[in-house]
């Protein structure tokens, strides 16, 4: 069955992977990595594109233009070819789809495989960095960075948003990013804890601010309910993280440190100029230790760190607990609905409690992206691609398009003057919940594969007004700066993963015993020892040096 | 010369008169004990979660939410079987289901006979050879890019034949039928061929009819396997239209569970939950075909794996 001509075909595939390598490199070899300024000569690839394209124009392709597309077909909202968002982009810019629907189930695993098969569609979206760093070696992605001449809305708000540290982020080695990522003009602060508001009320307890509030707020409850554990967590899985992973990350966040779904190996320290190990620092440890607080004060259900989602939300259904982790969506879809059976039982989202950093919020304002297929440089509708891209998911008007759908007919109003509102009868998540047509399952707007990221007002635009309280608070908030970028080369990656995987199992073991009370936080000394056994050291120099000499080349 | 009816599988011997029976001994008994536990445990342990998810499909979702729901439906309600049954891609993947199965078990039944009633004869020249090409592909493959590059490059994607071909012989399925076959009396075949019968003759009229048995449990492992299949649907269509239900399903439960891989986390994709009881519904309806199946096919089950394991 997979003969001799399999075997042909292959090196055939390798040796054309082989060309775009090389062309690749030829490109690579006279850029100035600036970017933007190097994508060659683009005299050839101009069919269909705009003379003339600038922030505030509306794209339109002089010729009708296909572009096929990888899209997502996400379960709440399957694929549909009926929906308004094709024929009003086609009426809009003249450019039809021709897509690849890959279910959300598997889409990482078919991206993969049609990118290793040289065989992908051009336009590839919903791509999380660093998925992307799998397919550059091959050659089949565009370094994007180069051709950023061609997406003024893109320059636009990079430059007006201040996202270049953001971007340094994706950078590789090689001072390019293959990845167009979504824009955000703030972080997004989204995970919270959720709190029985009824039980505030009953006890007299203010809405905590800071995580000592919390801890008294969890006494109290507990001397309230001796036989219950006030709080019982979720999200255990996916990793990375030794459980109850949304709240180490926010944990983390209050004390400085990168931990739970957050967790990665490096923290820069901005005093000392140089990256340290995450997993050794006080602040982790801090957040151990006040995790191990709550446990040995039998505040915390212990299961919190394995149970599965299902198991944490009917003891929250079966009002067993009072305080769960949470994110905007959940307190409407989950919670709310969960809690509807006890009599006078209410539930908010408190804004994120504080910690030794104060009132600071830490994150990333770059989304999921987009990556092109390499071939695509080579198409006469090259330009008119980069074009339609850079209108579709970086201008104002492509953004309210993708989320909102058609003024009129979807929505009416402003989303800059606040005068925004969905049409009587669409409902979106949370908001007109009476209407009877969903803007996602019956227009196909608001999709994940094309509206995300933009303004704070567009994103505010979403919100019921619970939410927009929330978000007001978070928006006072000050943003810390991110890491300086420190990418690595192909080689030094494969042999930070060794390390890196060893490291993380033993990591988040080992906090796991910590926080349950299994191993004495005293041997915190001796723990820092066992992860020097594995390597943690020669990691971070490691990243050390790729952060000088990132420094080095590019500044 | 013994004739084709006695040959026939799955015919009972006459129960021995009663003073020939042998009283069981206390072991004996005390193992049928045991044995009867430890069956009814496997019975409870697999039908359960079955019940279950039946339950699920009849209740309302508060009470699924509640864990409420074990083996008798709480708030009981036909309005998710009326949602799922207003999906529009549910049925045209369910179509698609059908038509895989159908034809794919009927591609792979003509291809494994022909293929095991040849490597049956052992006066074949070149047998080994075709039995090691055959045994080959159990234990190795191309693999997953190469094999894409392969079907892709076949004109095969985005049609039917992607699914049906590259899995149309299965190799354990193949090895079944051979032994089988061999396990015939080849005086049978001489006789047929005397009496004028060509080899494709011999084939359909003699050895076919009297392999009743192992075809219908052959035909039963087929369609199960293309009914529940996913991966090849997933990897070779590209529109939703050509997914089979399975693929529809995958997605439903994955979507509800985060499985995907997908960063949820960091995203602003709203991953909507799929509820519960909807993914209940699906399920069952999913199983209901497939499973209502095993019961006419069942007594050809055991006894056609039986004949060619033993006899082979």
């Amino acid at each position: 069955m997979n003969g001799p001509f399999t075997k042909n075909t292959l090196s055939r595939r390798q040796a054309l992977f082989g060309a775009a390598g090389i062309a690749a490199l030829a490109v690579a070899g006279c850029s100035n990595s600036s970017g933007g300024k190097s994508g060659g000569d683009l005299s050839g690839n101009r069919d269909g594109a705009m003379a003339k394209y600038g922030v505030g124009d509306q794209f339109k392709a002089t010729s009708p233009l296909t572009f096929s597309i990888m899209v997502l077909s996400n379960p709440g909202y399957p694929y549909d070819a009926k929906w308004a968002f094709w024929s009003e982009l086609t009426k809009r810019t003249n450019v039809s789809f021709q897509p690849t629907v890959v279910p959300l189930s598997d889409y990482n695993q078919k991206r993969s495989v049609m990118v290793g098969a040289g065989d992908a569609p051009t336009i590839i979206p919903k791509t999380y960095h660093p998925a992307e760093e799998a397919y550059i070696a091959s050659g089949a992605i565009l370094p994007v960075s180069d051709y950023l001449d061609l997406m003024p809305n893109f320059k636009d708000k990079v430059a007006k948003w201040n996202l270049q540290g953001d971007l340094d982020q994706l950078r590789e080695a090689d001072g390019k990013y293959y990845l167009l990522p979504g824009l955000h003009q703030d972080v997004w602060a989204d995970y919270s804890i959720a709190v029985r508001t009824d039980i505030l009320q009953k006890l007299n307890i203010a809405v905590p601010q800071t995580w000592d509030d919390v801890h008294a707020m969890l006494r109290t409850m507990k001397a309230a309910y001796p036989n219950q554990y006030p709080l019982s967590d979720r999200w255990s899985s996916p990793g990375p993280g030794p459980g109850a992973n949304r709240l180490m990350a926010t944990l983390g966040d209050a004390y400085g440190t990168w931990a739970g779904w957050n967790y990665q190996h490096s923290w820069w320290d901005a005093t000392a100029g140089k990256f340290v190990y995450t997993g050794a620092m006080d602040q982790y440890k801090q957040v151990l230790q006040y995790l191990n607080t709550l446990v040995s004060e039998k505040l915390m259900d212990p299961e919190s760190l394995t149970q599965t989602d299902d198991q944490a939300k009917q003891k929250w259904a079966n009002g067993q607990t009072f305080v769960i982790s949470t994110n905007a969506q959940e307190v409407i879809n989950t919670l709310r609905k969960d809690i509807a059976h006890i009599p006078g039982a209410t539930v908010a989202k408190i804004p994120v409690p504080m910690g030794p950093m104060g009132a600071t919020k830490t994150g990333f304002r770059t989304e999921n992206g987009v990556m092109i297929s390499a071939k695509a440089r080579n198409s006469k509708n090259f330009v008119a691609m980069m074009q339609f891209i850079d209108w579709l998911w970086y201008s104002d008007a492509g953004e309210l398009f993708a989320k909102w759908g058609i003024e009129g007919t979807t929505y009416t109003g402003s989303v800059d003057d606040g005068t925004f509102k969905l049409a009587p009868d669409v409902t979106w998540a949370g908001l007109n919940p009476s209407g009877t047509q969903n803007l996602q399952v019956k227009y196909g707007f608001f999709n994940g594969v094309f509206a995300y990221g933009g303004s704070t007002k567009l994103l505010d635009s979403q919100f019921p007004p619970e939410e927009l309280a929330f978000q007001n608070v978070m928006n006072g908030r000050r943003t810390l700066p991110l890491p300086p970028p420190h990418p690595l080369s192909a080689d030094q990656r494969e042999q930070a993963t060794l390390w890196e995987t060893n490291l993380l199992d033993y990591v988040d073991q080992q906090s796991a015993k910590f926080i349950l009370g299994q191993r004495p936080l005293s041997q915190w000394d001796q723990y820092v020892t066992e992860l020097k056994g594995r390597n943690s050291d020669q990691y971070i120099n490691l990243i050390n040096q790729a952060y000088q000499s990132y420094k080095q080349k590019h500044g | 010369m013994v004739t084709i009816s006695e040959l026939r599988p799955g015919r009972k011997a006459p129960a021995p008169p009663a003073w020939v029976r042998i009283k069981p001994s206390r072991g004996y008994r005390v193992f049928q004990v045991v044995n009867a536990v430890i069956l009814i445990g496997v019975v409870v342990a697999t039908l359960y979660p079955f019940v279950n998810i039946l339950a699920q499909s009849f209740s309302s979702e508060s009470a699924i939410r509640q864990g409420s729901v074990n083996l008798i439906p709480h708030g009981f309600n036909l309005t998710t079987y009326k949602t799922v049954m207003k999906d529009s891609t549910f049925w045209t993947n369910y179509r698609n289901t059908v038509e895989y199965t159908v034809v794919a078990t009927f591609i792979s039944m003509v291809l494994t006979t022909c293929y095991a009633y040849v490597l049956s004869k052992h006066h074949l020249k070149g047998r080994s050879v075709l039995i090691g090409i055959a045994v080959f592909t159990m234990f190795f493959n191309g693999g997953l890019i190469p094999n894409y590059v392969l079907v892709s490059q076949l004109g095969l994607r985005n049609t039917l034949w992607a699914i049906v071909l590259p899995n149309a012989i299965n190799v354990f399925n193949l090895l079944v039928m051979k032994a089988f076959f061999e396990s015939l009396p080849g005086e049978l075949e001489e006789a047929a061929a005397v009496d004028g019968l060509t080899t494709y003759g011999i084939l359909w009229r003699i050895v076919l009819p009297l392999s009743k048995a192992v075809i219908a449990t052959m035909i039963l492992f087929y369609a199960v396997s293309f009914w529940n299949s996913w991966f090849s649907a997933f990897l070779y269509m590209d529109r939703s239209d050509l997914f089979p239900v399975t693929v529809y399903l995958r997605n439903l439960i994955a979507g509800a569970t985060g499985a995907g891989g997908m960063n949820e986390g960091t995203s602003s994709d709203t991953s909507l939950q799929v509820a519960a009881s909807i993914q209940a519904v699906t399920v069952v309806l999913t199983v209901i075909p497939i499973l209502s199946i095993y019961p006419f096919i069942q007594k050809y089950f055991v006894s056609g794996v039986m004949l060619g394991a033993v006899k082979g």
